[in-house]
């Protein structure tokens, strides 16, 4: 029958790691003809959260929304909090902040990177860059004590110093992974099977990229000029800024490109930093008690623009957070470009969201021996615990 | 299927199976509202610096295959449902890691109105992995130390915590000197000097 | 400065709707506009190519108020725009943005489902991120929503 769609379900848990998403997708043989998606399976209500706690408070859950790029929410955080209060953080806080924003933007892009290589198969890539990613991780430990997650950021300033011998370690591993990354670039944009599974697939052009909306990396391997840190620098990007980074091909190629070219631009302005780093204290004082207004904070998150609108009445506490992080409006665009691809290609589109085939939330219908039952999902759940007994 | 044997081969088949398990518990990771934090540090655990693969253990995707849950993340209203399907998609036995602080309790996240709380609130958990996130190295050891309890053989016993101060177990079996730290750093550091 | 000159290229463009004009900090201007007037602002900025809309933020100023607000929030370069728009919270209701900016779904949606702000004209009215068994009429980020409201 033409008039009879099928759908796929895909998700929230899928065997690739990272976040559940629900997505559907309507399909003609492998051709995607529509698709939606339903988010909010790690929903927590931090928004909300962040109103009752104060602000010190607050600035330690913001920092959980997204482990990957953790010290980004807490920047944009404090940034705008401090403006709200008219504080401003001293040069060398900033310079650090900086920094560690910087390295989490390679240790994000080095991750995705492997991710998306995983998702076309390419898991020797994946091993690759998560070995080096290590490095990183190496560095923003031996900065911050943690992993991830680092805390770099308090309210009017920064918790911990870069001395000389943490400046010369980061030194040595930026050389190291700047070599690393030449081979990378060359990988993603010579390795012909490699090719095979990003050039031509999921153009977006530059007038769809700037209907949608679309910020960051996505944006730019779009030809977009759009960054933060370029358009309205924050902390330090002033004094020492970075270059935009642009493709104009607008596939998974340029995406890839994009990400990987970032990557030398973020060596160049830490190694230029470290050597300019400002004396001075890390922390200002700022007040417990913020007067009643409202502010909005922008930074360039490794996905892209991180918005946050800030809104304090008098108290400790915020009255309004309101986070707008990146992933959504790139998440509309991924929707829109999946719509005409083969089925196979919708991984690597959505990469770094990677779903895949397993669960279904959803009542089914069953056939059996002629007679149709429609099941509740109550039922379905208990025959598959009989039958897997 | 239940197979009708008499004791002496059902203690034999037992046997067989825990040595299996224990040689190569297959695991599969849910995550029920984490930041992504906890997640990318399992991920670790199976890239080259770690490499629990090398130990046998082996990340899954269907539940069906499954002899270890590992969670992350506070439970939302709205995963709720999917990890408890997930659970019961396993088959028996099976073990419940929880890795972090808020699948322990809530963590940040607790108090917020899309959260349940912990992981142990939906379903039960057999090892608990505090930290925020918790070093790949203390994942591996709480994966060890669900393997000792499993050759203990009651699976029912008491939950077990991580203990940083036992972490030695984790670190030699991750090829680390305990006391020098990271093989593989030093072996980095020489390639890039 | 660059900055400058786009904010007044907005005010300008926005004047003809505008009921109130504020400048809250340097590089922004804040603009209230009546629920009205809001699809016809918004297309003034699209049509000049005046920057991207970059987020949509619902506020509760507080029942005794008796206003719920929506601030839609406009960025060119370092310059913001915000049109203020202001619905009484008895039948709050917005235009949907869906012909001018086809990217709004999402952010609409947030919008209706966090502060039981309806958005007439668009799309797709499913939840986003509230799970399924939330109860209707409840919306989580008004100031009068409590925990006990979501029951066991």
């Amino acid at each position: 029958m033409a008039s009879e769609k099928f759908v796929i379900p895909i998700g929230p848990q899928h065997p690739a790691l990272k976040e559940p998403g629900h997505f559907e997708f309507n399909v003609d043989g492998e051709i995607v003809t529509d698709a939606s998606v339903r988010l909010g399976y790690v929903h927590r209500g931090i928004e909300k959260g962040a109103e009752t706690r104060n602000f010190v408070q607050a600035e330690y859950l913001v920092e959980r929304i997204c482990g990957i790029c953790s010290h980004v929410h807490a920047t944009a955080f404090c940034l705008g909090v401090e403006r709200l209060a008219g504080v401003e953080a001293p040069p060398r806080a900033q310079a650090i902040r900086q920094i560690v924003a910087e390295l989490e933007r390679i240790h994000s892009h080095l991750l995705w990177v492997g991710v998306a290589a995983h998702e076309a198969g390419f898991d020797t890539l994946f091993m690759y860059t998560w070995r080096d990613r290590e490095t990183v991780m190496n560095l923003l430990e031996g900065i911050t004590g943690n992993r991830v997650n680092y805390s770099a950021n308090v309210l009017g300033g920064v918790k911990c110093d870069i001395g000389p011998e943490q400046a010369e370690a980061i030194q040595i591993g930026l050389n190291f992974l700047e070599e690393r990354t030449r081979h990378y670039l060359e990988v993603v944009s010579s390795d012909a099977m490699f090719l095979r599974r990003t050039r031509g697939i999921g153009v977006m052009t530059r007038e769809d990229a700037e209907r949608m909306g679309v910020v960051g990396p996505t944006a730019r391997a779009s030809g977009v000029p759009r960054d933060v840190r370029i358009d309205a620098p924050y902390l330090l990007y002033a004094e020492h800024p970075v270059e935009l980074v642009i493709e104009e091909a607008g596939d998974l190629e340029a995406r890839f490109k994009v990400r990987v070219r970032e990557l030398f631009e973020s060596y160049r302005v830490i190694r230029e930093l470290l050597t300019a780093l400002p004396e001075g204290e890390l922390t200002a004082r700022i007040p417990r008690r913020i007067k009643p207004a409202e502010t909005i904070s922008r930074v360039e998150a490794p996905r892209g623009e991180l918005f946050y609108f800030i809104k304090s009445n008098g108290t400790d506490s915020a009255e309004r957070v309101k986070v707008r992080t990146p992933t959504l409006p790139n998440m509309a665009s991924v929707l829109a470009l999946s719509v005409g691809h083969q089925l196979a290609d919708v991984p690597m589109i959505l990469a770094g969201i990677d779903p895949c085939f397993s669960c279904n939330d959803r009542m089914a219908v069953v056939k059996r021996n002629g007679d149709e039952q429609v099941w509740t999902w109550e039922q379905l759940r208990q025959y598959g615990i009989e039958y897997y007994r | 299927m239940t197979l009708k044997l008499d004791q002496s081969w059902q203690a034999a088949l037992d046997k067989l199976k825990t040595w299996a398990r224990i040689n190569s518990p297959w695991a599969i990771h849910f995550n029920s509202g984490s930041c992504n934090g906890c997640d990318i540090e399992i991920l670790a655990t199976l890239t080259p610096r770690y490499d629990v693969e090398r130990l046998g253990i082996k990340l899954q995707g269907s539940p069906r295959h499954a002899d270890v849950l590992i969670c992350t993340g506070p439970v939302t209203r709205q995963a709720r449902d999917r990890l408890v399907r997930i659970y019961e998609q396993m088959p028996e036995p099976k073990f419940v890691i929880a890795v972090g602080s808020c699948a322990l309790s809530g963590g940040a996240f607790r108090g917020c109105y899309n959260i349940l709380g912990g992981v142990d609130q939906v379903i039960p958990v057999d090892v608990y992995v505090p930290g925020c996130p918790p070093r790949p190295e203390a994942i591996i050891d709480g994966v060890v130390k669900l393997l000792a309890k499993l050759r203990g053989a009651d699976p029912s016993d008491t939950p077990v915590v991580f203990d940083p101060d036992s972490a030695g177990e984790a670190a030699i079996l991750a090829g680390e000197d305990p006391v020098e730290g990271p093989a593989h750093a030093q072996q980095e550091e020489e390639a890039i000097a | 400065m660059e900055t400058d000159t786009c904010l007044q290229k907005a005010a300008e463009l926005l004047a003809p709707w505008a009921q109130e004009t504020i400048e809250p900090e340097p590089g922004r201007v804040d603009v209230a506009v009546a629920p009205g007037d809001l699809v016809a602002a918004a297309r003034a900025l699209m049509d000049a190519r005046w920057g991207y809309l970059t987020a949509i933020t619902g506020l509760d100023p507080g029942e005794e108020d008796g206003r719920l607000e929506a601030l839609y929030h406009f960025a060119c370069g370092a310059a913001i725009v915000t049109l203020r728009v202001r619905v009484p919270r008895t039948r709050p209701a917005v235009p949907s943005l869906i012909d001018v900016i086809p990217s709004v779904s999402f952010y609409e949606r947030e919008l209706m489902e966090m502060f039981g702000i309806v958005v007439e004209g668009t799309p797709n009215t499913d939840r986003l991120f509230l799970p399924e068994d939330w109860p209707d009429g409840i919306y989580p980020l008004r100031k009068d929503f409590r925990m006990e409201q979501l029951g066991g």
